[in-house]
C-alpha cells in the first residue's frame, strides 16, 4: 500500500478488458480519473459503463487489465470505503429496511460511530425519511441514500454510475454542486452518464466509450473545438452543386430532408464561390456547428439518423 | 470483523424475517410436544417413565427447527442479492471472506435461538401436558438441547453457505427445502432398498445415515433412543425414527453433519470469492 498515493484517490485503468462467455463488453481500455476534477465517462446504454465501473471497484473481474485507486487494486485496500465511495445502482435497498438502519448497518461494517449515519442523512436532505422504510422511497430519494451511503466514511474517491437518474431538477442542480464541490477540494470524482447534457455540465474531462471501447478522452472544450462545421444550402440545383463541389474535392456532401444540401468540411465562402461557378441560384445558406449531441453521437454511432438533422434530438430520457 | 459481526446483527434485526420464522418455530416445537406429552402420559399410565418420549419430542421438534435456522441462513445471504445489497455490503468490507464468515456467525445466532426457544417452550409444553411435574435428567436434556443448538447452528451455516453460492432466493428456497423435507427421504429409501436394510445393509444403505438431514438427526435422536429402549436396541429405534442403516453414535452424526456444514461454507467461500458481482 503506497500510503502517500492514497491522498486524492486517482483511478486508473489499464487495458481493461471484460470478456462474458463469447462478448467482449469492456475492450482495452485505459483512463484516469484524476484528482481535482471531474471525470465524466459517457456512453450509450450498453456500452460497458457500468461493467468497467465494477472492474473499477473489484465487484468484477477483469479479463485482463487492471485498475487502481489511489495506487492500489481495490482488493489490496485495507479499508476499502474509506478510499472509494460508490453509488452504484439505487435499487440496492431492502424495501423493509429503514434508511437509517441501512445506513448504520454499513456504518457498523466501516467501523463508524453511529452518529455519522445521520450525518450523511442531513447531508443529503433525508432526515426527515430516516425511520422510514426505503419501500417507500421514490427513486430519487433512493440515490440520495446511495449517495449518503458512499459518503459514510468520507472517502476520497467518488464512483458514481449514472446518479442523476431519477433525480428532480433541483436534485440534479444540488448533485451537480455537489460533485463539483467535492472534486473541488481536491479529490476524484469519476460518473457514468448516458446522457451528455448531464455530463456537460458537470464534468471538466470525458472518457467516451462505445461497444467497451474508449473513442474520445479529454476536456470538453478540445472536443467542442474539434467539431466540424458544415455549411447547408438551399439552392435551384443541388445536383449541379453537388457535382460543382465534388470537382472542388468537396465529398462530404448531404441531402437533408427538406431538401437542402449538406456540406461538410467546407466554409460558407467556397461553397458559395462554387454555386456562382456552377451557376446555381442559392436561396439560402448557413453555417452550421455540431453540437456536442451530434459529436457524441458520431464518436459513438448511436443514433446516426437522428444526427442528421439538428432539429430532431432523441428524446433523452 | 467485530464491525462486520454489528453490521450483519443489524441487518438481521432490522427486517422482519427474524421473527416472522419464529412464529411457526414456536408453534410446531408447542403442538409437537404436547402431542408427545399425551404419548408420554399413556407410558406413564403403563408404568413408565414419559421423559424419554419428551426427549424424543424434543428431538423431533429440533430436527424441524433447523430446516427453519437454514431458511433463515439461506434468506439472509441470498436476500443479498436479490435486494442488490450485496454490492454495498462487499464494498464496506474488504473482503469477501469475511463476509461469509460474519454472515455464519450472526444466521448462526438466529438458529442458535430458535433452538434454544425450541428447547424451552417444548420442555414448558411438554411439561403441561403431562400433566405432573416429572421432567427427565439434567443430563439426558442438556445432551439433547446442546444437540439441538449445534444442529440448529451447523443447519444456519449450509443457509448461509447455499444462498451465497447460489443466489436466486427463490431457487434457493425451493431446491433446499425440497432437498431438506422430501428429496434425501427418496435418497435414503432409494440407497436402503437393496438388501435386508437391518439384518445386513449394504454399503450403499450404510451410506444414508451420513446424509446432512439424515446425520442430523441421528445426532438428535441417539440419546432419547437409548433412554426409551436401552443402550443395546437404541439404535434400532434411531434407524426406524431416521429411516437409516446402521446409524453411527451421536457424537460421529454430529461431526459428519460438521462436515457437510465446513464443506459447504468452503464451496460457498471459493465461489463467492470469485463470482462477479454485476
Amino acid at each position: 500500500m503506497q500510503a502517500t498515493d492514497e491522498r486524492g484517490g486517482r483511478i486508473t485503468a489499464h487495458a481493461l478488458t471484460k470478456r462474458f462467455g463469447s462478448v467482449e463488453a469492456v475492450s482495452d481500455l485505459s483512463f484516469t480519473a484524476s484528482p481535482g476534477v471531474v471525470t465524466g465517462f459517457l456512453g450509450p446504454n450498453g456500452s460497458g459503463k457500468t461493467t468497467t465501473l465494477r472492474m473499477v471497484l473489484g465487484l468484477v473481474a477483469p479479463t485482463a487489465g487492471e485498475a487502481r485507486i489511489g495506487g492500489a487494486r481495490f482488493c489490496d485496500l485495507e479499508q476499502p470505503a474509506r478510499a472509494v465511495g460508490a453509488v452504484l445502482d439505487a435499487q440496492g435497498f431492502h424495501p423493509g429496511r429503514a434508511a437509517r438502519a441501512h445506513l448504520r448497518a454499513h456504518a457498523a461494517a466501516i467501523g463508524l460511530p453511529d452518529g455519522r449515519a445521520d450525518e450523511v442523512l442531513e447531508l443529503v436532505g433525508l432526515t426527515d425519511a430516516a425511520r422510514r422504510p426505503v419501500g417507500g422511497f421514490s427513486l430519487g430519494m433512493r440515490q440520495r441514500l446511495s449517495l449518503a451511503t458512499a459518503l459514510l466514511a468520507d472517502p476520497q474517491t467518488l464512483v458514481l454510475d449514472e446518479p442523476g437518474n431519477g433525480l428532480d431538477p433541483a436534485g440534479v442542480a444540488w448533485l451537480r454542486s455537489f460533485l463539483r464541490g467535492f472534486a473541488g477540494s481536491g479529490r476524484t470524482v469519476l460518473f457514468s452518464s448516458h446522457l451528455l447534457a448531464e455530463v456537460e455540465q458537470t464534468a471538466d474531462h470525458l472518457v467516451v466509450i462505445s461497444h467497451g471501447r474508449s473513442v474520445y478522452q479529454g476536456g470538453l472544450d478540445q472536443l467542442r473545438a474539434s467539431s466540424r462545421s458544415r455549411v447547408l444550402v438551399r439552392c435551384a440545383s443541388p445536383a449541379r452543386l453537388a457535382e460543382e463541389l465534388a470537382r472542388g474535392g468537396l465529398l462530404e456532401l448531404d441531402t437533408l430532408p427538406d431538401g437542402r444540401l449538406a456540406v461538410g468540411g467546407a466554409d460558407p465562402v467556397k461553397v458559395g464561390d462554387a454555386a456562382l461557378a456552377a451557376g446555381v441560384a442559392v436561396y439560402g445558406l448557413v453555417e452550421e456547428r455540431a453540437d456536442l449531441e451530434q459529436l457524441f453521437f458520431q464518436l459513438t454511432g448511436a443514433g446516426s439518423a437522428a444526427a442528421q438533422d439538428p432539429g430532431v434530438h432523441p428524446a433523452a430520457r | 470483523m467485530p464491525g462486520l459481526l454489528r453490521a450483519e446483527a443489524r441487518k438481521i434485526a432490522s427486517t422482519r424475517l427474524w421473527w416472522a420464522l419464529l412464529i411457526p418455530v414456536s408453534l410446531l416445537t408447542v403442538s409437537i410436544n404436547l402431542f408427545g406429552s399425551f404419548v408420554g402420559m399413556g407410558l406413564g399410565d403403563l408404568g413408565g417413565d414419559p421423559s424419554p418420549v419428551l426427549l424424543a419430542s424434543l428431538a423431533y421438534a429440533l430436527g424441524l427447527t433447523g430446516v427453519f435456522a437454514a431458511v433463515h441462513g439461506i434468506v439472509s445471504a441470498a436476500g443479498e442479492f436479490r435486494h442488490r445489497t450485496i454490492t454495498t455490503t462487499y464494498l464496506a468490507s474488504g473482503g469477501r471472506g469475511r463476509v461469509l464468515v460474519a454472515k455464519m456467525l450472526a444466521a448462526g445466532v438466529v438458529g442458535v435461538g430458535y433452538a434454544a426457544t425450541a428447547v424451552l417452550l417444548g420442555l414448558v409444553a411438554g411439561l403441561i401436558g403431562q400433566g405432573d411435574a416429572w421432567p427427565p435428567a439434567l443430563g439426558a436434556l442438556a445432551t439433547v438441547a446442546g444437540t439441538g443448538l449445534l444442529v440448529c447452528w451447523l443447519w444456519s451455516v449450509i443457509g448461509v453457505a447455499l444462498g451465497t453460492v447460489l443466489t436466486n432466493q427463490v431457487a434457493v428456497l425451493v431446491l433446499g427445502l425440497v432437498y431438506i423435507l422430501a428429496g434425501e427421504n427418496v435418497l435414503s429409501v432409494a440407497l436402503t432398498s437393496g438388501g435386508d436394510r437391518l439384518v445386513e445393509p449394504s454399503a450403499f444403505a450404510r451410506l444414508a445415515a451420513y446424509l446432512p438431514v439424515n446425520a442430523g438427526d441421528v445426532a438428535l435422536y441417539d440419546l432419547p433412543a437409548r433412554e426409551l429402549a436401552g443402550e443395546r436396541y437404541g439404535p434400532l429405534v434411531v434407524e426406524q425414527l431416521v429411516g437409516v442403516a446402521e446409524p453411527p453414535p451421536g457424537w460421529v452424526a454430529l461431526l459428519v453433519l460438521a462436515v457437510w456444514a465446513a464443506a459447504a461454507a468452503a464451496t460457498g467461500w471459493v465461489v463467492g470469492g470469485r463470482r462477479d458481482v454485476t
